[in-house]
């Protein structure tokens, strides 16, 4: 069948192979089908050659974690990742990928009411030890939040659907972190539900692409757009790419990851007693590999704790992949264990993941975790 | 497999690979299921390598994870008179690895133990699907590493390398795999398990091990690895040489080695790959230069000071435009990065690549040069040359996008020139990436007919029923199988 695959992005790959050490779901199985490489060669299969689509196609394609850590490794720049979301989107859009069920435990990211209520039931359900644990959701499901209230109007900062559901603290410490650096904030709140990552992940990218068009209005102006979850903060620097705009890529400009902002702020910020901590920085996916600017995690941790140690795997992901680590839990395990692993070699004190996902799910696995802006925060108010 | 996937495919139907034939039954008993694919994605994913060659035919692939494994599937596929191909990482750049005529394909990536570290007698045994940089990335912290260092080092395997005797930039001082290797133990096509070689400094008896070293899987299955740990460098110097022709290059490369050094590593790059490979590492190649040679010495630090002197000068005396000395370790490792993804980032430039793999003798390589782009210039073809110059070691890559109409017949043209210019040089036809289903036509240009008949007898002592990798390195009418016959493999066999 078509994946609708641009010719040149698919003729881009030579098969080399240097990708495939990149890839955490070819180095748990040692099959060429779960690398990109392999990948790569089925899409060409089914495009090219109109290969029937069989179990084990489908299952190469689902199994990606969509990491995109093959694209720096990848010295012909092949674009994986839109690769693979095109694929998917090809897929979804005949029903042979995201099942209807799947489709519906997407449908309240883009909704807060119904997030929120159905946020709350499962922190009461979670309570009632009646959530499964494979589902692999944080021990403590907020049930009542406290309102975000804004700080100013110098940055918009993104609060998204999960993360503000279940990780509003992390939001609370990246603005009072920001303010002591004189920035003022405003949460965006209602006015950009969700920025639809999980979505395109699952190929249903038209919804992702209504959602970046509604926070594209909502969000008019100038002012920088700050995310503090690396996940969301692709997804939203890719906006102009997806919809292939002028006012598009303008507003991807406006987006920062918050630590990229906070790099060049990092000066503005109190000098304080740094915290007696051992921190290893693991590095999200989309953070290192698609926005590339996980070294300002280092340059604006650096002053706030006692040492700061690197994991020695490449920022090979830790198997989480937004909703992966639910849909695939056997393999998103088998690629977490190589990550605490890496982890408990360098015995730190505690783990800093600037992404919601991944702190979820090496917390389940039993990693302390904390978002650096939790790190400075703690910090600043100690 | 996913529990929706499970879900899915009771929706769709069984999976596509229930076993109706007795091999595969009989494979899946001995390992299990998940570890024997014979549906078709596995089939046409294992029946590539990263080479051009398209005519690869997988049979039953098979994920073995211990050696007693290995000795079973070899049995059974002896018991249904199936040949067996052996295979790494797939990153072979000859075909060694592609299946002809329906084999067993056995995938050693899930052997990837590093066993033990022996420091005592300066030994680590692993398992054959270690990869290479994993390797030395496990041994630095105790002071030593794996000096063969192929360009896909990051993802190649250690029985890759036993396979091909493959070299990289630092076997110029170091010398290739073979000297490194001291034993292999080896599941024998009858499926016997033998040890090759052995750690004592002077073992007895035939040199087997180095028989076997570069044999590419004609003569058995490599199933567990005793390598020789070489220690860290105390320094290291690393010059950039810029020059306004190739020429110039390999004139310096030759005057170094006439001047009695000895670098551990001597690569030039021309202008087409230097500029792709700037464009990927950003590493401050120069864009205008018609070629660069990076140059490594190693050793205490007063020495290699003398001798990065006497590098630049002898550069300067052949015209260098600019001489770099790397000031740290992070612009070498960038520098290096450079050079070994240079056959990656060739799809920059065009979908496909067909890489030789010469050796000429350095006094040569000028004129061999000159000659190669003269050949590209004929058959109207990007030759683009990145090379181990230290050793002779060419690698010319043809780059074109295979969509053209007739190209492919004007690469291997041009392919051919160049290997009868190599040889009329005097050189030889591999160094470092083998024979494979690539280069077999050509043996019987550089051996004669008694060299071959030789050679085929040895493989027939390890492989008397022909089942070891059948149709590799030996030109067919000197080897065990016909690789026409291989081929032509009937329809429908698999599926």
């Amino acid at each position: 069948m078509d994946l609708r695959l641009d010719a040149d992005d698919l003729n881009s790959c030579v098969q080399c192979g240097l990708c495939l050490p990149h890839c955490p779901t070819f180095r748990v199985t040692g099959d060429e089908a779960m690398s990109p490489r392999g990948r790569i060669h089925l899409m060409r299969e089914v495009q090219d050659n109109n290969a029937p689509l069989t179990p084990e196609i489908l299952d190469s394609f689902e199994t990606c974690v969509q990491c995109r850590g093959c694209e720096p490794a990848c010295p012909s720049s092949v674009p994986y990742g839109h690769l693979m979301e095109q694929t998917r989107e090809s897929l979804a859009d005949v029903g042979e990928m995201t099942p209807l069920w799947q489709r519906a435990m997407l449908a309240p990211l883009s909704t807060p009411v119904a997030l929120k209520a159905g946020s709350s039931l499962l922190g009461v359900a979670n309570k009632l030890n009646l959530v499964p644990k494979r589902l692999g959701l944080p021990a403590e499901v907020p049930v009542r939040q406290q309102p975000l209230d804004s700080t100013g109007t110098d940055v918009y900062f993104f609060t998204g659907c999960v993360m503000d559901a279940w990780q509003r603290d992390v939001h609370r410490a990246g603005m009072r972190v920001l303010q002591a650096a004189g920035i003022g904030a405003t949460p965006t709140n209602e006015l950009a539900p969700c920025c639809g990552a999980l979505q395109a992940h699952a190929g249903l990218t038209n919804q992702t692409r209504d959602l970046a068009e509604q926070m594209m209005l909502n969000l008019r102006g100038d002012r920088p757009i700050l995310v503090d979850s690396a996940g969301c903060g692709a997804a939203m620097k890719d906006y102009g790419h997806l919809l292939g705009t002028p006012t598009a890529e303008a507003f991807s400009a406006r987006v920062f990851d918050i630590q990229e902002f906070l790099a060049d702020h990092v000066r503005s910020l109190p000098t304080v007693e740094p915290l007696d901590l051992r921190v290893a920085v693991q590095d999200p996916c989309h953070l290192r590999h698609v926005q590339r600017v996980h070294l300002a995690t280092r340059t604006v941790l650096r002053p706030f704790v006692r040492e700061l140690v690197e994991l020695e795997d490449d920022g090979l992901c830790c198997g989480a992949g937004g909703a992966y680590s639910v849909l695939q839990p056997e393999l998103a395990g088998q690629i977490r264990d190589r990550k605490v692993d890496v982890i408990n070699g360098v015995r730190p004190d505690i783990v800093a993941s600037a992404n919601p996902g991944c702190s979820m799910h090496l917390g389940n696995a039993g990693v302390e975790t904390l978002h650096p802006m939790q790190l400075i925060d703690r910090a600043l108010t100690s | 497999m996913s529990i929706l996937r499970r879900a899915s495919q009771i929706a769709r139907g069984a999976k596509s690979d229930a076993p109706a034939d007795p091999l595969l039954a009989a494979l899946q008993a001995a390992l299990d299921p998940d570890r024997v694919k014979i549906d078709d994605a596995h089939r046409s994913l294992l029946g590539k390598d990263a080479s051009v060659f398209e005519g690869g035919n997988a049979g039953p692939i098979c994920y073995p994870s211990t050696t007693a494994e290995v000795a079973e599937i070899v049995t059974i596929a002896a018991q249904f008179d199936r040949a067996v191909v052996p295979r790494g990482a797939g990153t072979g750049l000859a075909g060694g690895a592609i299946p002809l005529g329906a084999p067993v394909v056995v995938a050693v990536t899930k052997m990837n133990r590093i066993l033990e570290i022996d420091e005592a007698n300066g030994v680590a045994w692993v398992e054959p699907g270690v990869v290479n940089l994993d390797l030395t990335r496990h041994l630095t912290p105790l002071g030593y590493h794996f000096a063969p260092d192929p360009s896909s080092q990051q993802v190649c395997t250690i029985g890759g390398n036993v396979a091909n005797n493959s070299g990289g930039p630092h076997c110029l001082a170091y010398g290739v795999t073979n000297a490194h290797i001291l034993a292999i133990e080896v599941v024998t096509p009858a499926g016997d398990i033998v040890m090759l070689g052995g750690i004592d400094p002077e073992p007895s008896g035939y040199d087997l091990r180095g028989v076997f070293v570069g044999s590419e899987g004609t003569l058995g299955i490599a199933t567990k690895v005793a390598v020789k740990l070489t220690k860290n460098r105390p320094a290291v110097r690393t010059l950039l040489l810029s020059f306004s022709s190739v020429r110039d290059a390999a004139n310096t490369v030759s005057g170094v080695i006439a001047a009695g050094i000895v670098p551990a590593a001597m690569e030039v790059m021309d202008q087409a790959i230097t500029q792709a490979v700037e464009n990927y590492v950003g590493a401050g190649y120069p864009r205008d230069a018609a070629a660069v040679l990076l140059a490594e010495v190693d050793g205490p630090a007063d020495g290699i000071d003398i001798d990065a002197n006497r590098i630049r000068e002898i550069g300067l005396a052949n015209h260098a435009t600019e001489v770099r000395l790397a000031t740290d370790d992070a612009e070498r490792t960038l520098l290096w990065k450079g050079r070994k993804t240079a056959f990656g980032a060739v799809a920059q430039i065009a979908p496909n690549y067909y890489l030789h793999d010469t050796v000429v003798p350095r006094s040569q390589l000028a004129d061999v040069l000159d000659k190669i782009y003269a050949i590209a210039d004929a058959h109207d073809l990007l030759i683009m040359n990145v090379f181990h110059a230290g050793d002779g070691n060419l690698h010319p890559l043809i780059v074109f996008d295979g969509r053209e109409d007739g190209v492919l017949d004007r690469v291997h043209a041009a392919g051919a020139e160049i290997i009868e210019a190599s040889l009329a040089a005097g050189g030889v036809l591999s160094g470092e990436h083998g024979i494979g289903v690539e280069k077999q036509g050509y043996m019987e240009l550089l051996f004669s007919e008694i060299d071959l008949d030789h050679q085929n007898r040895l493989r027939r002592a390890f492989d008397p029923v022909c089942r070891a990798n059948p149709g590799k390195v030996l030109p067919s009418g000197h080897s065990c199988a016909d690789i026409q016959q291989l081929r032509s493999v009937p329809a429908g066999l698999w599926g």
